[in-house]
Order: structure tokens, then C-alpha cells, then sequence
């Protein structure tokens, strides 16, 4: 294709569906899943306080959550649901659960530490806040964009665990995750949908936090900040 | 050879012989007790297809959403009854054919349509393959026109598309293109191939088809499918608001809806108008443009005018 044929596209020709058909994908995947997805956000707000223990094996089990909540909503949300109606969801969706996969075999191996405070209290607040997000937008409290379920809140909340890693895992779990949030926060633009492009906004925000109160000890070898809080104290 | 339904007979032998060069005079009438409405012969056989037909780019990619396929399958049988036949897919448009499907299924209406998808693949040899795909969706023994997508592999797909219409696996082949792109390409494949359609884009502010692709379908006995006549939603965006033009009911025209369509099937190359809606209301709307009076040649360039000047 020319460079001039190029140029006549706009963000709006890539877009292959409505704004209603994209929010009734969160009401849709919810009723579908009800009662049983009340677990996914209960995992959500269990797991900072698994990652804040010394003993290494709730902190596996948080990396373990973690990979579960990324499997979920990419089989579920972004597979079953969103790739009928786009294509590259569908490949977003394979590569989140390769994503969950990988963390799954990591287990809490590649943890290096307790979760510093504001780590979990921004983990708690993403969690807990940019579910309504999606409310605002369509508004239904069916369309709640849950952890575990909903792309733009896992991958808001798990950046703050990836960004804790040291290098090169760090950059290597953060590459799908910052990929994912330009492609939505294009797709939420042609879609005219602002309120969603909080998904993306949180994820670079709570990135700058965890790169600021986590920093990898690889990349900051006299950093205190990871052993820091409470966490340190717990036996 | 496929039965032709009763409506596309009554449509096709009643109508054929109406085909004259005015817009105006080409309001032809239906079976008995129905509105008179605009129809278009199809130059390659005389065939008479509604001058609007219906678009689903978007709006019909609604995935497993069974509530909004039954809203779609309501906009598709407000087509039907105001007498649409003419409906465009693509294997592009995501779920949008297996809506269509679905659609057609609960309606019974699969022998009341004129069913026109494309090939959109740059593999050549997959032509075939992927009309079948696209018969299975819609739930249709063949389709009545195939067209090649934005020319990609134009020239393998052709070339099969012309065997599949001598041997009876689909009536009309055509190529599209949408946006004003590739006009000159587009040009010179309709020189030189037996086209029996071509699709392009063309509404009340990008005219650049009427230059040198609308004469040429009239020259060459083409007949013109015209997409995004709405330019993609914007012209309602941009002009919704404003008032009509004073002379707008002397030009057979009751809104903004009808002022855009009517604009395009008036030309006397255009054979359909494809817009696509995802509303009932807008689909009652936009089906209006087929009825009534048409504007003529000074009517024309003054809705031209008229919007250039808001
Ligand atoms: N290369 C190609 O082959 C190609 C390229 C582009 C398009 N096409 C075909 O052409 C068809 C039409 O083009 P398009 O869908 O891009 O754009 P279009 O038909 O020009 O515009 C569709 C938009 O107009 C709005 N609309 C429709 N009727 C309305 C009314 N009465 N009042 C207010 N708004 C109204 C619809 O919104 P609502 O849902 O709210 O009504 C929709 O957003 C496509 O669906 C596709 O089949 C083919």
C-alpha cells in the first residue's frame, strides 16, 4: 500500500465494532459468570497480603494469583468474549494466558521481597476503584470491569508486582502489558469511550509508583525500599 | 440454477423494462398495495435491485451478544418490509455475517435478499474457500454477488470469481474499494475486466467518483454499489443540526437522511446506496430515500451547495 493510502486511514477505520457492543462485553461476561466471579476480585484484594509476607510461600501463592487473574481474563474476556467481535483480542487473549502461564511457573521465585506499603495500598485502590470505570462509561453496575476478569483493572493492578521484579524479567512481564495499554487506550479513544481510558492511564501511573517504592534490587542494590514495612517484621 | 423468489421476479421482470435514463422516471412500483419505491436495473442483465440496500460494517459485529442480534435482526426486518434486498458483508466485518445469519434464520428471509459479500484475502487461491465459509454463515446456497475487497489479490480472485459465475456458483462479480482510495487502479480494472459491479465511496461531500469512475460505469454498463453515503456517521455529526434547505420538500426531501441518500441514488450511474445503521428508527429513515420524488440535475448541485456553504 502506498504511503499516500496510509495516510487516508484514521484510528477510526481499525475499530470493527461499537462502543455498546465493547461495554456489554463486561455485563455479558459478569451475568454470564455469576455468582462464581465474586472470586476473582476476592483474589484480587487477598493477594497484596499474600505478597507482603517474608515467608516465601504466600508470596508464591500472590505470583500464582496473579498468573490465574491474567489466564482468566485472557481466555475468558479477551478469547471467548471480546475476539468475536475484534480480531487482535482474540491474539491478546493467547498471549495474556501465555503471560499467566509464565508466572505460574515462576511462582513466588521471582518475588524478591515483601510488598512495600504503598505497593499494596495502590494495589487495593486500583482493585477496588477502576472497576467503576466501566459503570461510568455504559452505565450499569453489571458492566463492572472486575480483577481477574476485566484486562484493563489485571493489568492496572499487576504492573505494580512485574515492576518489582529485576531486570530482565521486569521488562520482559512488562512488555504485554504496556503493548496492551496503547493498543486499548487507541481503541478506547476511536470508541470514544473516555472514561475507560482510566485503564490505561492507572496502568503508567501505578508503572511510575511501583518503579519508585519497588525498585528492583538488581537495578538498586542498596535500596532499602523492597525490605521495607511490616511485611519485613512477620516471621 | 437457483429459483428466483417471488419478489425478486416481481422486482426483476416487472421493473427491467422501466429502466430509463431519468432518475425520476426509474420509481418503479412493487406487487400491489405497497408504496412505489427507486429501483435500478443492473446493466449487465436488466435485473432490478431497491436503490437502497443495507450496510453492516460495525454495526452488525455484535459477537454472541444474543440481545443485540435480536436488536439487529429488528433492524434487518424493518429493511425487509420497507422492501430492501441489497445487503453488503465482508469476512472483514468480524461477526457480522453470522448476525446476518442468525437474522435471516429467525426472519425465514434468506430467498427475499440479494446477497452480496466479498473475498478478503491476499491469498489468491482461497477465493473459493472463502465464499463457501461466508455461504455457510449467512446460511445461502450461493451468493448473488461477490466481490473482491479493496482490490487485495484483485487479479488471482477475478479470475476465479469468473469461472464460479460460468458455472453457476454465484450470479454477479464486482470489486470495491471505499475512502476515494486507489481510484486510478480501480479505473483501469474496469477499462479493461467484465465487471458486473463495482463498490466505491461516494456521498454529498466526497465526489471525486464523479469524475471519472461513475461515467466510466455507465460507459462500461457497470453497475455501482456506493458505501459509507454517511461518510462513516460524520455527515449526521456535522450536519444534523443545521436547518434543511427551504426548497428541500420541491427535492423530495424530509431530513437529513433523506437529503444524503437521495443525493447519491439520484446520480445516474448509481444502482444502490449501502448505509448502515444499528437503529430501527434510522433504518425507517434511511428506507424513506427510497420513496417519493428524486431531485434532478440543478436540485443536485444545490444540495452540493447547500452543505458546502454550512
Ligand atoms: N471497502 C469496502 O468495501 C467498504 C468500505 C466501507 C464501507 N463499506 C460498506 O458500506 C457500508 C456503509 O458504510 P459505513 O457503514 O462505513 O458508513 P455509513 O453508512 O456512511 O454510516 C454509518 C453510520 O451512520 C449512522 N446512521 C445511519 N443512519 C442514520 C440516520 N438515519 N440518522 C443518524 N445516523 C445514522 C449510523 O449510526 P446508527 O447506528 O446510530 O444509526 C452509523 O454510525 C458498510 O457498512 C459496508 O457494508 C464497504
Amino acid at each position: 500500500m502506498s504511503g499516500a493510502t496510509w495516510l487516508s486511514y484514521s484510528l477510526q477505520d481499525f475499530v470493527m465494532f461499537g462502543p455498546e457492543v465493547f461495554l456489554r462485553l463486561f455485563a455479558r461476561i459478569n451475568q454470564d459468570l455469576w455468582p462464581w466471579l465474586l472470586l476473582w476480585p476476592l483474589a484480587g484484594l487477598v493477594l497484596p497480603w499474600f505478597g507482603r509476607q517474608a515467608a516465601e510461600l504466600p508470596r508464591r501463592l500472590a505470583m500464582a494469583l496473579a498468573g490465574l487473574a491474567w489466564i482468566g481474563c485472557g481466555y475468558l474476556f479477551l478469547v471467548r468474549y471480546y475476539g468475536p467481535v475484534n480480531w487482535p483480542a482474540t491474539r491478546f487473549g493467547w498471549a495474556f494466558v501465555v503471560q499467566g502461564l509464565f508466572l505460574l511457573i515462576l511462582k513466588g521465585r521471582a518475588l524478591p521481597g515483601p510488598m512495600a506499603w504503598p505497593v499494596a495500598v495502590s494495589w487495593w485502590l486500583a482493585v477496588l476503584l477502576l472497576p467503576w470505570l466501566s459503570v461510568l462509561e455504559m452505565p450499569d453496575l453489571w458492566a463492572i470491569a472486575l480483577f481477574g476478569l476485566a484486562p484493563g483493572v489485571t493489568v492496572a493492578a499487576t504492573v505494580l508486582l512485574f515492576a518489582g521484579q529485576p531486570s530482565p524479567l521486569r521488562w520482559l512481564l512488562l512488555m504485554l502489558p504496556l503493548v496492551w495499554s496503547l493498543f486499548s487506550a487507541a481503541t478506547y479513544w476511536a470508541l470514544g469511550t473516555f472514561w475507560l481510558m482510566g485503564f490505561p492511564v492507572a496502568t503508567l501511573v501505578l508503572l511510575v509508583v511501583a518503579l519508585r517504592f519497588n525498585p528492583s534490587p538488581a537495578q538498586n542494590p542498596g535500596s532499602q525500599s523492597v525490605h521495607r514495612g511490616p511485611g519485613r517484621q512477620s516471621p | 440454477m437457483l429459483e428466483l423468489s417471488r419478489r425478486r421476479f416481481l422486482i426483476g421482470v416487472g421493473l427491467s423494462g422501466l429502466a430509463v435514463a431519468s432518475p425520476r422516471l426509474m420509481a418503479a412500483g412493487s406487487s400491489a398495495g405497497e408504496q412505489t419505491f427507486h429501483s435500478r436495473p443492473i446493466p449487465s442483465t436488466g435485473e432490478s435491485v431497491p436503490a437502497i440496500g443495507m450496510g453492516t460494517w460495525i454495526t452488525f459485529n455484535v459477537g454472541g451478544d444474543q440481545y443485540l442480534i435480536d436488536e439487529r435482526t429488528r433492524v434487518l426486518e424493518t429493511f425487509l418490509e420497507r422492501n430492501g434486498t441489497v445487503i453488503d458483508c465482508s469476512p472483514m466485518y468480524g461477526s457480522a455475517a453470522d448476525v446476518i445469519g442468525a437474522g435471516l434464520d429467525k426472519l425465514g428471509a434468506h430467498d427475499r435478499i440479494f446477497a452480496a459479500t466479498k473475498i478478503w484475502t491476499s491469498d489468491g487461491s482461497e477465493t473459493r474457500e472463502q465464499a463457501a465459509t461466508s455461504e455457510r454463515r449467512w446460511g445461502i446456497d450461493r451468493f448473488d454477488l461477490l466481490q473482491v475487497h479493496n482490490l487485495l489479490a484483485w487479479q488471482e480472485h477475478l479470475v476465479t470469481l469468473k469461472e464460479m459465475k460460468a458455472e453457476g456458483r454465484v450470479r454477479y462479480l464486482g470489486i470495491t474499494t471505499s475512502h476515494g482510495r486507489r481510484h486510478r487502479e480501480l479505473a483501469r480494472i474496469m477499462e479493461t475486466e467484465p465487471l458486473d459491479f463495482v463498490q466505491l465511496t461516494y456521498n454529498v461531500l466526497d465526489r471525486e467518483a464523479e469524475e471519472r469512475l461513475l461515467p466510466l460505469a455507465r460507459e462500461r454498463g457497470i453497475a455501482v454499489i456506493v458505501n459509507r453515503p454517511f461518510q462513516g456517521g460524520s455527515l449526521f455529526r456535522r450536519f444534523q443540526s443545521e436547518p434543511l434547505p427551504s426548497w428541500a420538500p420541491e427535492a423530495g426531501v424530509g431530513n437529513w437522511a433523506e437529503f444524503f441518500l437521495k443525493f447519491i441514488i439520484s446520480h445516474p450511474a448509481v444502482t444502490c446506496a449501502i448505509p448502515a445503521t444499528t437503529r430501527v428508527e434510522h433504518m425507517q429513515e434511511n428506507m424513506g430515500a427510497m420513496y417519493g420524488q428524486l431531485p434532478d440535475t440543478s436540485q443536485r448541485r444545490m444540495m452540493a451547495d447547500y452543505v458546502r456553504q454550512l
